[in-house]
């Protein structure tokens, strides 16, 4: 682990109207390190991810990517840096072939008499093998809309690009919901791999006794704010819990 | 690249209005052969899809993108207006370019308006019906406009409003567009986001997507496209009239939906749009051509609108295999 962190998130508030989503959060995380984020609905789990994907602009603040100031925020800005989500609903569009969406805002081409066309071939051939190695059905096919898909097949597409695409950060909200125990323990090795490949994981999640068997780190939010920030080796999950628990009491309690 | 392109046609949203046209053709071959089975009919028939499916397919484009587009049938007649009434100071060519120039900026800053002010494209584009329509009533002055007999004989007139294989000008430059455009769609990366944007525009976005360019560049595309629909038929027939286009927007609106394009966006294709246009104006040919009083198109193409949504609907839930 680098001293110092790949994301640096320091001191952001995130209004949403008279909603105040975030509330002076500051956070550091650094590459080959698995970090779970556990917090209940409206905690503001998602809300600080949206930030590091792009898709909310804090209201005050500042991020640092790699020693960088984050001065613009946008879906693409933050693909581009290698910075990989998966999210509960939304980044597959159920019109599209699994192919088209597993290259979708990154498509390969091929030019033909200097036109740009999609290159079927690669897109097809690669997406099928990730597709197999994460255990779709072989009767599914890369050329099959993923409207037809289960909700685990679904997760599995959209693992499988973070995984082909070489990232340095996958950020994984509720990675095993509607998933089986089967493809669940699938989705947990594997961003256990991701990690070991010097990736950095943010694993968002409800479960806090799942996610403390995998993290090197726990972040526990709750209404806006970071009320937890503690290494797995240092913290029990029982103890985590206590403090979701608590709903942030804790936090009260020593800062008087 | 054709097998492709086969396949979606087969399996995809053309199939709808592929079996509504074989339909309608074996309906018409048993109660008017003679009438309909002959070059006379189906050139002007041709012609007129041709005319209109140029707006259709623009619209199928919007559509795709999960927006509307009101306002093409008064950007076909502005177009068709400026670009006569242009010409004796600028010349066929350059009022040429300038007409193209302003559907597509009408297009422009209707897209702006829906991207960046996200407003919906419905009222926006209303607007635009009514004012466009406007500015051709204060451009000409109520006044009819004609080509001068140099105009007409141009080069560039000729080539969009003459002949060529024994078949009117616009039916090949549909089909050339036609062509253009199916291919963008279905094997560019602009295609592959433009399905996106209108199947899920969220997911779209985050995969780094730019909705709001799709969106626009759409808009544009629409608007040209009808402009240059307007500039064929005014080089086929050069003679402004302050209604020239008007209702042709429902026309080719029923057309897309008839050719298999859903307004929930993400779906629909470009040669269903024509077939869809060829249907709306079969039907209204034929209707005429049996005698039938002019007031039964609205109410024909009305059903066969209904009839074909709830079909293509049916087979978009069979259907969902896509490239």
């Amino acid at each position: 682990m680098s001293n110092h962190p790949l994301i640096q998130v320091k001191n952001i508030d995130l209004h949403f109207g008279s909603f105040h989503a975030l509330k002076n959060v500051s956070v550091d995380f650094h590459a080959g390190e698995l970090v779970g984020l556990v917090g209940d609905n409206g905690a503001g789990k998602t809300t600080l991810i949206r930030v590091l994907c792009g898709i909310h602009t804090p209201s005050a603040g500042e991020v640092y990517f790699d020693g960088q100031r984050v001065t613009q925020f946008h879906p693409s800005l933050a693909i581009n840096q290698g910075i990989e989500t998966i999210q509960q609903s939304v980044g597959l569009c159920d019109n599209l072939s699994i192919a088209r969406n597993f290259y979708l805002g990154r498509e390969p081409v091929k030019r033909i008499m200097g036109i740009p066309f999609l290159d079927f071939k690669t897109m097809r051939k690669t997406s099928t093998e990730v597709i197999r190695e994460f255990g779709l059905r072989d009767n599914v096919s890369t050329d099959d809309e993923v409207g037809r898909l289960s909700g685990g097949e679904r997760q599995s597409v959209k693992i499988g690009r973070a995984v082909e695409f070489k990232n340095r950060v996958v950020i994984m909200d509720e990675p095993t919901n509607h998933l089986s125990v089967r493809e669940r323990e699938h989705v947990n090795e594997l961003a256990v791999q991701l990690k070991q490949q010097g990736l950095l994981v943010i694993y968002i999640t409800h479960d806090i006794f799942q996610v403390h068997k995998l993290a090197d780190r726990i972040v526990i939010m709750e209404n806006g704010e970071k009320v937890e920030d503690a290494k797995t080796s240092e913290m029990t999950a029982d103890a985590l819990e206590e403090v979701i628990r608590q709903g942030g009491r804790q936090v009260e309690k020593r800062a008087a | 690249m054709t097998n492709i392109y086969f396949r979606r046609l087969l399996t995809g949203q053309a199939l709808g209005s592929v079996i509504g046209v074989s339909a309608m053709l074996v309906l018409f071959t048993f109660i008017d052969f003679n009438g309909w089975w002959n070059t006379n009919s189906l050139a002007n028939v041709l012609q007129f899809s041709a005319i209109l499916g140029l707006l259709s397919m623009g619209l199928a484009l919007v559509i795709i993108a999960r927006e509307i587009d009101l306002s093409v049938g008064s950007v076909y007649g502005l177009a068709g207006v400026s670009f006569v009434t242009l010409e004796p100071v600028l010349g066929v060519p350059m009022s040429f370019v300038a007409a193209l120039a302003l559907a597509a900026l009408i297009g422009l800053l209707q897209g702006l308006a829906v991207v960046r002010l996200k407003l919906p494209s419905m009222i926006v584009t209303l607007g635009g019906l009514f004012s466009v329509r406007g500015v051709i009533y204060v451009w000409t002055g109520g006044t009819v406009s004609t080509f001068s007999a140099d105009a007409r004989t141009h080069w560039l007139t000729q080539v969009f409003g003459g002949h060529f294989l024994g078949l009117p000008a616009v039916i090949w430059w549909t089909v050339l567009v036609a062509v253009l455009l199916s291919v963008m769609l279905l094997l560019t990366h602009f295609g592959n986001h433009l399905l996106a944007t209108g199947g899920q525009q969220d997911s779209a976005e985050s995969r780094g997507v730019r909705t709001d360019h799709v969106k626009l560049a759409t808009f544009v595309l629409c608007s040209m496209l009808a402009g240059l629909s307007g500039i064929i038929t005014l080089c086929d027939n050069p003679q402004t009239h302050v209604t020239l286009g008007e209702l042709m927007e429902l026309e080719a609106i029923a057309a897309a939906v008839i050719g298999g394009c859903l307004l929930t966006g993400g779906r629909g294709s470009l040669i269903g749009a024509l077939l869809g246009t060829f249907i709306v104006v079969s039907v209204r040919y034929e209707l005429i051509a049996l005698g039938a009083p002019s007031s039964w198109y609205m109410t024909f193409v009305g059903a066969v609108l209904i009839a074909a949504v709830i079909f293509n609907q049916y087979l978009a839930n069979k259907v969902n295999r896509s490239l």
